[in-house]
């Protein structure tokens, strides 16, 4: 997996290590918030480990379960990924029209027969919390591929382990990192857990979105309990000249009741390469994808576009959490 | 001695002499509801035979307007106190036997709310598959949980009960 433009191999300092010991064999990645400081490191850790070695640790007799009761594309398809690179197997579905679900078998119960069939699980599903509700019933780990607009913790380690690889400052906290969240930061849920693990770390929050789709408040609180300072700035101009890392989310034409506002709205949020002509050079854009009109296609040939590379993190990072997860590591 | 409230007595608590709800042989009475959650609270704790007394609007030190709700013959469980805590977290309990106030206590407020509320957020998986409810006291003044399953904070005013 090439690291992509500007990418180091992650550093941990000293004053990372040593962790305390981080016990994951078993355990279930359900929401960010279940993780300590100690933990993200640790997953970080064994990504860069998995990324720079040709033979990590092997999952050979290994069997992982993809439940998507919803649509996806880079999730499931960088967790299948992970697990052959690894010399585990896959089973699953992508429909859930195919399967007993259809027929009205509830969540509990698909659970409580795949865990008989898989070693782990991971699963999207539409509801917010199926992720915590499949936890308690299984008995193999069940790692969130995304739950309702709740969760989606492991998005969160690769956007977390694609800015330590660009800036290493995170986990050395030589310097407080800018982070800019730009979009719809009411409703996306990559936004809220990134913020959630960010709290972990010396980052200053730019956050830029429509009336409407602000970030909520319990995320704004618990930044604040947390120490990080989070200023709400009008437009991504402004962002585009102060930060480290702009993080672009999609905004969804059903969230405004106004089509004629959401066509005003649209154009204000949409980064474009003549906006980043002033940019620092070491601003990096990611985005967790897909991506539709807020990122101009014009961008992608400017050094600041890092979403692809963002993406191609996602293999490492799930090679790590299934290693964990399933105790071979 | 059960003391009868008299048209013209002044209504006020001030005057322990003076009940503004007639008292009970035995049952619970809760005191000190706010005034606007009275009807909810009688609504909540009364089966279809109990003898429900209820006061609204009655002036109080504390609160100036309060509620009381008493009922006869019952004492409350564990369920219904929870329940209790999630609509009236201020309300005080005792208990009566013989007309004597045996046990008195403010509403116990549990660190779980399990099975005792809907989940207000409509796309929450307690909503739609058969699994009770769980929700974390975050703040109790004023009263907010977080449902640990969709991880979202509501004020427990926004909380339906089950």
């Amino acid at each position: 997996m090439s690291a992509g433009a500007g990418e180091h191999p992650v550093a941990f300092p000293p004053a990372a290590l040593p962790f305390a010991p981080v016990q994951f064999t078993g355990r279930h990645v359900v929401s960010i918030s279940d993780f300590s400081r100690n933990d993200l490191i640790h997953v970080l850790e064994l990504a860069a480990r998995m990324e720079s070695s040709k033979s990590p640790a092997r999952l050979d007799g290994k069997l992982m379960a993809t439940l998507f009761f919803e649509p996806s594309t880079r999730t499931r398809l960088s967790f299948e990924a992970a697990m052959h690179k690894l010399g585990g197997k896959v089973i699953g579905f992508s429909d859930a029209g195919s399967t007993s679900t259809k027929k009205g078998e509830s969540l509990a119960d698909t659970i409580r027969m795949v865990e008989r069939y898989a070693d782990v699980i991971v699963m999207r599903h539409p509801r917010d919390g199926a992720a915590r509700l499949a936890s308690e019933i299984s008995t193999v780990p069940v790692i969130n591929g995304g739950d309702g607009g709740n969760q989606h913790p492991s998005q969160t380690f690769l956007d977390l382990y694609t800015i330590a690889k660009l800036f290493p400052a995170l986990l050395s906290g030589e310097r407080e990192l800018t982070i800019a969240f730009a979009g719809d930061l009411r409703y996306g849920r990559t936004v809220h857990s990134l913020l959630t693990a960010l709290c972990h770390f010396k980052v200053r929050m730019l956050l830029v979105a429509p009336r409407g789709l602000e970030m909520p408040e319990q995320y704004l609180n618990a930044a604040a309990k947390a120490g990080l300072v989070v200023q709400e700035v009008p437009t991504l101009q402004e962002v585009v000249a102060q930060a480290d890392v702009l993080y672009m989310t999609r905004l969804q034409e059903e969230r405004f009741p106004d089509p004629l506002e959401f066509d005003h709205i649209k154009h204000s949020y949409r980064i474009t390469a003549a906006m980043l002509a002033s940019a620092p050079a070491h601003l990096r854009i990611l985005h967790p994808l897909p991506r539709v009109n807020e990122i101009a296609i014009d961008v992608d040939a400017t050094p600041h576009a890092h979403y692809f590379a963002q993406a191609g993190n996602g293999i490492p990072v799930r090679q790590a959490l299934l290693s964990l997860v399933i105790g071979t590591v | 001695m059960v003391d009868r409230l008299r048209p013209s007595d002044p209504p006020t608590s001030s005057n322990p002499r003076v009940r503004q709800v007639e008292a009970i042989l035995h049952g619970t009475v809760i005191d000190h509801i706010p005034g606007h959650m009275t009807l909810k609270v009688a609504n909540l704790l009364a089966r279809e035979n109990d003898q429900v007394s209820i006061g609204m609007n009655l002036r109080s030190a504390r609160m100036g307007r309060k509620g009381v709700v008493k009922i006869s013959g019952r004492e409350l469980d564990a369920r219904t106190l929870s329940r209790l805590a999630l609509i009236a977290p201020s309300a005080s309990v005792s208990i009566i036997r013989d007309t004597q106030v045996v046990q008195k206590f403010t509403v116990p407020m549990p660190k779980l709310f399990e099975d005792i509320a809907r989940c207000a957020n409509p796309n929450c998986v307690t909503n739609h598959e058969r699994w009770a409810s769980r929700m974390e006291v975050v703040n109790t003044d004023p009263l907010t949980v977080c449902c640990i399953y969709c991880e979202r904070t509501f004020l427990a005013t926004e909380l339906a009960l089950l």
